[in-house]
């Protein structure tokens, strides 16, 4: 399947919709009715207490789950099932709550599987390493070097990531995901579990790579603070229902998220 | 020397540039790792890009004696910065990057800079975070563009824009020689840089050499240890350190050698590896960090492996020397030392880049004698040199042949010395500066009338080898209230030879006894931390446990009975100790960008310590605070413990030659 001409949508333009979604696992309501939209160009934050179901709705946004109601409009074209592997042609990447990286694999490997899809030769052609693989594999291998330089990680390009610690680990994963070239990435607490020069240093890179790529960025994350300088408007869910929509000025000042955060007296 | 008739018309850098343009014109000139890959770039190249960048320094109104600070890391784009603004008579003014924004304020506007050229963003930030102190610096060229993009460009220009200016103003505005005109305009004796020092005490002093001689300082020493076109170096240290300078530019300039950037700070072993540095200079902190990882890593290493290791360096210790000094040494030794090169010195030497290398030097601070003929015995011509900003860097260096681990070698080609009654060491060269930017006061109280300098350190000529030994700084050595001499850099390298203590601090001048405070170092601790299951969370947390403290403790007494066998050091044995609970740092003004400790600054800063060392108190408690890279401020308060020490009786005065 190829991906519609990405041309066809603006910076500022609807990217993503979520239109009416629901989810359920047995009897269990992890999603109930939840409509928000994701512009190009923008990062858009999904923030909430524990279980509110933030994850599930990244899960339903790139093709993990298939929600029993509602429907998802990615870059105009509607659909209500969509497998993983859609959703990655379709240009859309994103990395993990845990780290999922392949542990035994040097930094550039892993970041190299990024490119897989964007591979064109065929195994045999690959297996020769001859002529136009060795050309394609050339030019994956620069854009790679371009990732590794700008998330600056030369110094562990040879290294297994199983060695390195936590924060750069979240590091590499976000450069396999950022060699897929994606249109709309998902991060999925990219600064859970750091100590604060970390967290800066995450927050830089996030910035960076929606300035520089011009990459769309949902992401979830737990750090208000870090929400608030990262994203240009917030969904905010609890117990699976959107409570708030807006920029983080506005979210903050919502009565239902203080509650929600807070908790309210009974 | 048939050169030198050439060399005479031959007084600045841009020349220089023009020459090997011409001589060597397809020979390597620089390289840069840039997405893994070396990229590099020919002396013809290099002429053509510092032309383009020239004249667009030029279009935006530098005009003859004009300062251009350079900010950022050694990149190639900032070299050439250095000599397009030399070529057009500006003088460059290379600036710390890792100083602090107030740091940063202070040497701008003392050197009244019109433009800046930094390496990236961070940098971009720190100097517009300070502009409204600058009211000089009319623009800030970047190198690095990412994070770039939608800053305000009224007074910010890409440094490829800049040389685009310059292409075009070339094209439509001067005749096919005009830049060569401005460069044959430029003069020996006008200034070449500005380079300030660092500082042990008070602000930074603005060095400034002229080209003269910076010239004959570098000619001096391509000559000394024969260096040619051939030569790799890689350029690593700090580009505003006059080492840097002189290495990574001059010496490169003068001999047309090539000049290798890192890709980043974190690759630089790796890079220093993949190029194989046939010169190479280095503080003995570079020498000390890459011994102290290879016994760490050693003692990870398989049975076999460590076993072999051991042998063999045995092996070098006893032999390796002498085979590098060129001495008789028998056939056997000779063998066994070759199959050692093959199985262990070499692949040694390659992981620390140093296969190709001819002569490597150490200068800036006192390096272990361990350190020192560890290097040697695997073959690696490691030598001592003795510098000063003020000198163009060579006073002294050892010639080879002449390794002493406790000298600095003689007197320099050109250079002459002399030592003044209370120790201090003077010098006069053709090298030496031409006085401190914008402060006469200053440069009457070092440089005489007559051209001799005072060093600031003390020394003496060593009977024996005729080389000169630097004990300390002539300031700093003081006297205990019984009147024992007390040279507290002296006990801080005895002690900093153990790869536990990465610092020390002595006090003792005017004081009943010595006390030190140490800083533990993280790795090599660390890891006997991990063999030895002791559990710790925090730096802090092992500098305070109580098996450091012993283990330490075992150091600072061997310290003390090696004073004790040193006639007059043996008053000045250490009574005291305590374990600091941070490290210290540049950023908190403790040590100086070179990293040398300012002990007076640091008694100061931990009084309470301080006191706790003389009163007899055994734990004391301590807030600081203290700074982050970004200005920020913390605190961080300790519960720290301190140590008694026995001193050890004075051995009988031995019959030691110096």
């Amino acid at each position: 399947m190829r991906a519609p001409d990405e041309s066809t949508i603006k910076a500022g333009q609807t990217l993503l919709s979520v239109e009416g979604v629901s989810l359920s696992f047995g009897g269990v309501r992890a999603i109930t009715d939840v409509s928000f939209d994701i512009l190009k160009g923008e990062i858009r934050a999904i923030i909430g207490p524990n279980g509110a179901g933030k994850t599930s709705m990244l899960n339903v946004i790139n093709g993990f789950y298939h929600p029993q109601e509602g429907e998802i409009t990615f870059k105009g074209i509607k659909r209500k099932k969509m497998r993983p592997h859609d959703a990655a042609t379709g240009g859309i990447a994103r990395t993990f709550q845990n780290v999922a990286l392949f542990k035994g694999m040097t930094t550039l490997d892993n970041i190299m599987a990024g490119r897989t899809l964007r591979m064109k030769k065929n195994i045999f052609w690959q297996l020769l390493r001859f002529g136009p693989a060795e050309r394609e594999e050339i030019e994956h291998r620069h854009k790679v070097e371009e990732i590794i330089d700008f998330l600056e990680i030369q110094h562990i390009r040879r290294v297994p990531v199983g060695r390195l610690p936590y924060g750069l680990q979240k590091r590499v994963e976000l450069g396999r995901a950022l060699a897929m070239e994606p249109e709309l990435l998902l991060l999925d607490e990219p600064m859970a579990g750091m100590n604060l020069e970390e967290k800066e240093d995450m927050c830089r890179y996030v910035i960076d790579v929606n300035n520089h790529y011009g990459t769309t960025i949902a992401l979830i994350e737990h750090d208000m603070g870090v929400v608030m300088d990262l994203a240009n408007r917030v969904v905010v869910l609890d117990y699976g229902q959107k409570i708030a929509d807006g920029t983080p000025d506005e979210v903050k000042a919502n009565q239902a998220v203080i509650d929600a955060y807070l908790g309210v007296a009974h | 020397m048939a050169q030198n008739a050439v060399d005479k018309t031959v007084d600045t850098f841009p020349k220089f540039l023009l020459v090997n343009a011409e001589v060597r014109g397809d020979r390597p000139a620089i390289r840069e790792k840039d997405l893994g890959i070396w990229q590099t770039w020919t002396w013809r190249q290099v002429k053509e890009e510092v032309k383009a960048l020239a004249l667009g320094l030029k279009e935006l109104g530098i005009e003859r004696g004009d300062k251009v600070a350079i900010i950022g890391s050694n990149k190639p784009r900032l070299y050439w910065s250095m000599c397009a603004t030399q070529s057009i008579g500006g003088i460059p003014v290379p600036v710390y990057q890792d100083a602090v924004a107030d740091e940063m304020a202070f040497v701008l506007t003392h050197a009244g800079a019109k433009i800046a050229i930094v390496e990236n963003q961070e940098q971009v930030d720190k100097v517009l975070s300070i502009s409204d102190q600058l009211p000089s610096i009319s623009h800030v060229i970047y190198d690095e563009p990412r994070g770039l993009r939608d800053y305000d460009h009224t007074r910010l220009k890409w440094i490829n824009e800049v040389q685009d200016i310059g292409r075009e103003a070339m094209a439509s505005k001067y005749s096919g020689d005009a830049w060569e005109k401005m460069i044959a305009e430029g003069k020996g004796s006008d200034i070449a840089v500005i380079l300030y020092t660092s500082g042990t005490t008070g602000k930074p002093k603005g060095v400034m050499l002229t080209n003269d001689s910076v010239v004959v300082s570098s000619q001096n020493a391509n000559a000394f240890d024969n260096l040619t076109e051939k030569e790799e170096v890689i350029a690593y240290l700090p580009m505003a350190w006059v080492g840097d300078h002189i290495f990574s530019y001059a010496q490169s300039y003068v001999a047309g050698y090539t000049v290798n950037c890192p890709e980043s700070p974190e690759t630089i072993i790796e890079d220093r590896r993949e190029i194989g540095t046939s010169y190479a200079f280095a503080p003995p902190r570079v020498y000390e960090n890459l011994l102290t990882l290879t016994m760490v890593r050693m003692e990870d290493a398989g049975r076999v492996k460590r076993a072999m290791f051991q042998y063999f360096l045995k092996h070098a210790r006893e032999w390796g020397e002498k085979i590098l000094n060129k001495e008789p040494v028998p056939i056997a030794a000779r063998l066994k030392y070759w199959l050692g090169e093959l199985l262990v010195y070499g692949p040694m030497k390659n992981r620390y880049g140093f296969t190709n290398i001819r002569v490597a030097y150490t200068a800036g601070e006192a390096i272990g004698p361990e350190i020192f003929r560890y290097y040697r015995s695997l073959g690696i011509n490691l030598k001592q040199l003795y510098g000063q900003t003020e000198a163009a860097v060579y006073i002294t260096a050892q010639p080879d042949g002449e390794i002493y681990a406790d000298t600095v070698g003689k007197p320099s080609p050109d250079v002459e010395i002399k030592i003044e009654d209370n120790g201090e060491v003077l010098f006069r060269s053709p090298g030496v500066f031409a006085g401190y930017y914008k402060d006469p006061e200053k440069t009457a109280e070092t440089k005489t009338s007559d051209g001799w300098v005072k060093s600031g350190d003390a020394g003496f000529f060593d009977p024996k080898t005729g080389h000169l030994k630097i004990i300390d700084r002539a300031k700093d050595v003081g006297r205990l209230n019984d009147g024992t001499l007390f040279a507290p850099k002296y006990i801080e390298n005895k002690l900093k030879f153990y790869p536990n203590i990465k610092e020390a601090v002595a006090l003792g001048d005017k004081r009943d006894y010595v006390t030190v405070m140490l800083n533990i170092d993280l790795v090599s601790v660390g890891s006997w931390a991990e063999r030895n299951n002791v559990i710790y969370g925090s730096y802090q947390e092992l500098a305070a446990h109580p098996r450091v403290y012993q283990m330490l403790s075992e150091h600072v007494d061997e310290v003390n009975k090696s004073l004790s066998e040193e006639g007059p050091m043996a008053g000045a044995q250490i009574r005291r100790f305590l374990i600091l609970h941070k490290e210290l740092d540049a950023d908190d003004g403790e040590l100086t960008r070179t990293q040398k400790v300012r002990r007076g600054f640091i008694a100061e800063r931990y009084g309470p310590l301080a006191e706790g060392l003389y009163n007899g108190a055994q734990e004391v408690d301590i807030t600081t605070e203290l700074t982050f890279e970004d200005g920020r401020k913390g605190n961080i308060s300790a519960r720290v413990k301190i140590e008694d020490m026995n001193a050890h009786a004075p051995a009988a005065p031995m019959d030691k030659a110096a």
